[in-house]
């Protein structure tokens, strides 16, 4: 073969002219064989063999990451969107992908672009688990200083960082979470695009359920092309928003640049799920104030019609009952705010009830339950209010209790995490402070008041019910007796069986639901309705019969489609 | 290789490593391994150049690190910090960098045998010997070395060189008695034979995975061509399929490299090497 370049590096002539001259610095004989062997334990002997196995000792990566890590750098050439479902392990494979590209010398400036929050979880990964010398992005100047970076995804993409970025050569670009860049109008898609890469991972769990267009826009960014031109494509493959037609050649055409991992194509090593509810008992006062709310509830809907966004704070104060005193006290000072009239007589009677509640009956079950388990602990609550009334009582108690919410700054959760893998007993944690946060340390977990949308539950357990983790895991459901929220537990718990087992295709499940209208809105709707405790039951027990049915499709599907996929491979 | 195995040749490496560069071992367990670094060594392992700038500016008795490794994370010593080595880990990846730079180019003559001593002057014969590291690189990459000699009074050239002469003793200065005869070939002269005769051989091998990266090259540039056709495209649309073009060239263009590991010059003992 003629056209393939043979490049001689003369680079060490020098040096070497130099030691034949001068007679200085000539190595002896062991350190001459020294460094033959250092090189020969470092070459690469094979394409497709990988290398990063037998450098990683910290931990054992699983079959499925391995082989992930395998046709992404043997059969898609290292352009590819990996999606496995939630838990998978992502974060892992594209580290072992990174780490192998790194060994072999291919891969030297590297950037990887993941939400704040992530920022630093990332960079301690990869540094304590594939001992790859990764820097968070702090300051402007530090793009040309280090060669690998893990950055926000919101900083990167301003400016001055933005045009910093594009002056660079990327080897290998790594993008979590990037259902992010579906939309080729956004500043998110246009960046990753203009972006000068080599190799590039895109991160997301939730790529094939959605609009057509958005994934054609995914791997657009991979490979122009791929999929055709977009009209070629809206032709071909395109049946509607959400539906394809041609699947099967479109799913061989995905398959090339996408990698998806179901957790039940997999024998996962997860520890079991011990779920116990726990029945709460009101005070009377308690018992007062849940009944005046529920009632103003009611006589709000009444009056007020379906204005959209009143209906949307009076769910939430529905919620917040059963939660805390303290919640209630905020939605009601805001809405009161808003209306800037004098105090109905209603709403003051409420006052007044919330006035008259001296304890909170969950907090107390709470102290009791986290003195009786001497380990560590995680207690979910939705509302910011109900998180600092529990911290203080926990104070009283003089349980060691730290608080983790979204809105705290990088840093501050970082110190968060250390602060409760190292010291503290418990913490408490909002729900928006629960995303991407892994507490495999972990193995309790209280659900303090309980999300109306299941999603959010299952991401709750997801926390600490991960790859990883090595105990059984213990969900303690706080269900207090004769409200909404033990209807709702009773349909979570009893009826879709959602904390025993980890339900791969809920998100899929869930969306079709929706098309009849989300939980949230149709337990408000029961609630308006006035109805009574039987009805309720009947309603919710008829959502549950409808979501094991369209589980049972999903599943089917799944398997029909996999099942086509495999024999589309042989 | 199985991970006891891998262990194994760390600590073998870092042992030698330990005394081909003078550093000190102050305990040795079958677990671990506590040594007192000599100064080159501290300056190529623990990576702290400003520590070095200021002991040198300010004159400054410099003070090596010690360093404690372990090798059986589950029984670190338990008096003091250890660090866990294993190939993957930074510490060792310095071990074997340091080595490298520090091993590059040698001079050595073959011991001579005591027996011929006294039976009067004997010549010794020159080879240049490089050990080639030559990288197939596409979009995925293989090594492989070669070692060459060519004997500088003959012109022979020998693979495996390095293999050969492994199991002999050698000495770095000329032994009494010996000679070296006059050299036909300039160093220059014989490092351009190796280079050329590599360049054939190499030449001779099966490059398909060559061909196989030209073929995905080509097939990814033509969607491109597809994707974005030349007549209907403004400006910023044709940066774009130009940046996906080189993106593309880099990412497949196969090509193949080869750099030196170290070499240096072999006397031979003409009376034991035939």
């Amino acid at each position: 073969m003629n056209q393939i370049s043979i490049r001689f590096d003369r680079t060490w002539l020098t040096s070497f002219k130099h030691t034949i001259e001068t007679g200085e610095h000539w190595s002896n004989w062991e350190r001459f064989q020294l460094a033959f062997e250092a090189a020969e334990q470092q070459i690469i002997p094979q394409f497709d063999t990988l290398q990063c196995l037998k450098h990683l000792q910290t931990f054992q990566p699983l079959p499925h990451q391995i082989e992930v890590t395998r046709q992404v750098i043997s059969e898609m050439h290292g352009r590819a969107i990996l999606a496995d479902e939630v838990g998978l392990g992502k974060t892992i494979e594209a580290g072992l992908i990174l780490k192998e590209y790194l060994i072999r010398g291919l891969v030297h400036k590297v950037l990887i672009l993941v939400p704040a929050s992530l920022v630093l979880q990332w960079t301690r990964e990869l540094n304590q688990k594939f001992q790859i010398p990764a820097m968070a992005q702090k300051k402007a100047w530090m793009w040309d200083s280090y060669d690998i970076l893990v950055a926000s995804m919101d900083t990167a993409k301003r400016e001055p960082h933005r045009s910093e970025i594009l002056k660079h050569q990327y080897d290998l670009l790594i993008v979590d979470e990037a259902h992010k860049l579906k939309n080729k109008r956004t500043k998110n898609w246009q960046f990753i695009n203009q972006l000068d890469k080599k190799y590039c991972l895109l991160l997301t769990a939730t790529p094939v359920q959605n609009e057509m267009e958005e994934l054609y826009n995914l791997v657009t960014l991979l490979k122009p092309g791929q999929l055709g031109k977009q009209r070629e494509f809206q032709n071909e493959f395109v049946a509607a928003k959400r539906k394809a037609k041609n699947e099967a050649q479109l799913r061989q055409e995905i398959q090339r640049v996408l990698i998806r991992n179901r957790r039940q194509d997999h024998d996962l090593p997860l520890t079991k799920r011990m779920v116990h509810t726990i029945p709460i008992e009101l005070s009377p006062a308690e018992r007062e104030l849940y009944d005046g709310v529920t009632q103003f509830v009611q006589n709000q809907c009444r009056q007020g019609g379906t204005d959209p966004r009143s209906m949307l704070s009076l769910l939430v104060l529905q919620k917040e009952v059963c939660s805390s005193r303290d919640a209630v006290f905020h939605t009601l000072f805001k809405l009161f705010q808003k209306d800037g009239n004098p105090l109905s007589p209603e709403v003051a009677s409420l006052i007044e009830k919330l006035r008259a509640v001296q304890y909170s009956s969950k907090v107390n079950q709470a102290v009791q339950l986290i003195k009786e388990i001497p380990e560590k602990l995680i207690l979910f609550t939705e509302y910011r209010a109900t998180q600092e009334m529990i911290i203080r009582q926990l104070e009283q108690e003089g349980i060691y209790a730290i608080p983790y919410r979204g809105g705290f700054s990088r840093n501050k959760k970082d110190w968060m995490m250390e602060l409760f893998a190292k010291r503290a007993q418990v913490m408490v944690a909002t729900e928006a402070g629960g995303e991407g946060i892994n507490l495999q340390f972990c193995h309790h977990m209280i659900n303090f008041d309980m999300p109306w949308n299941p999603m959010r539950v299952e991401q709750r357990i997801g926390r600490i019910h991960r790859l990883g983790q090595e105990n059984d895991v213990f969900i303690y459901n706080f269900a207090t007796i004769g409200t909404i929220e033990e209807h709702i537990i009773w349909l979570l718990h009893e009826k879709i069986n959602l904390f025993e087992s980890v339900i791969g295709e809920l998100e899929t499940i869930l969306e079709k639901m929706d098309g009849d209208d989300s939980l949230e809105k149709r337990l408000l709707h029961l609630i308006a309705c006035k109805k009574d405790d039987l009805a309720i039951r009947e309603e919710l027990n008829h959502w549950g019969e409808r979501f094991r049915l369209l589980k049972e499709e999903v599943l089917a599907d799944e398997q029909q489609s996999s099942n086509r996929s495999c024999a589309q491979l042989h | 290789m199985s991970n006891k195995v891998v262990t194994e040749v760390a600590r073998n490496f870092i042992e030698r490593y330990l005394y081909a560069y003078d550093c000190q071992i102050i305990e040795s367990t079958p677990s671990y391994l506590h040594t007192q670094l000599s100064i080159p060594a501290d300056r190529d392992l623990c990576n702290r150049p400003y520590y070095w700038m200021y002991v040198e500016q300010l004159n400054l008795p410099p003070q090596p690190i010690q360093l404690c490794l372990t090798f059986d994370p589950e029984h670190p010593p338990t008096d003091r910090p250890s660090e866990w080595i294993f190939p993957g880990s930074q510490r060792y990846q310095h071990f074997l960098q340091s080595a490298k730079r520090h091993g590059r180019f040698t001079s050595l003559f073959q011991n001579a045998d005591e027996n011929y001593r006294r039976q009067g002057s004997y010549p010794y014969q020159t080879w240049l010997g490089i050990n080639f590291l030559v990288s197939y690189i596409c979009e995925q990459k293989r090594d492989q070395i070669w070692e060459l000699g060519i004997n500088l009074q003959s012109g022979e050239i020998v693979e495996s060189f390095y293999q050969q002469i492994k199991s002999l003793s050698w000495q770095t200065q000329l032994p009494p008695n010996r000679f070296t005869q006059p050299l036909k070939l300039k160093y220059i002269e014989a490092l351009g034979e190796l280079e050329c005769y590599l360049e054939e051989k190499i030449s001779l091998e099966d490059h398909d995975w060559a061909k196989q990266a030209l073929t995905r090259l080509s097939e990814e540039q033509e969607q491109l061509q597809d994707y974005y056709p030349e007549s209907q495209s403004n400006e910023e649309v044709l940066l774009e399929k130009k940046q996906r073009n080189l993106q593309l060239v880099r990412q497949y263009h196969p090509r193949i490299e080869v750099e030196v590991i170290n070499g240096g010059f072999f006397h031979l003992d003409m009376l034991k090497y035939k």
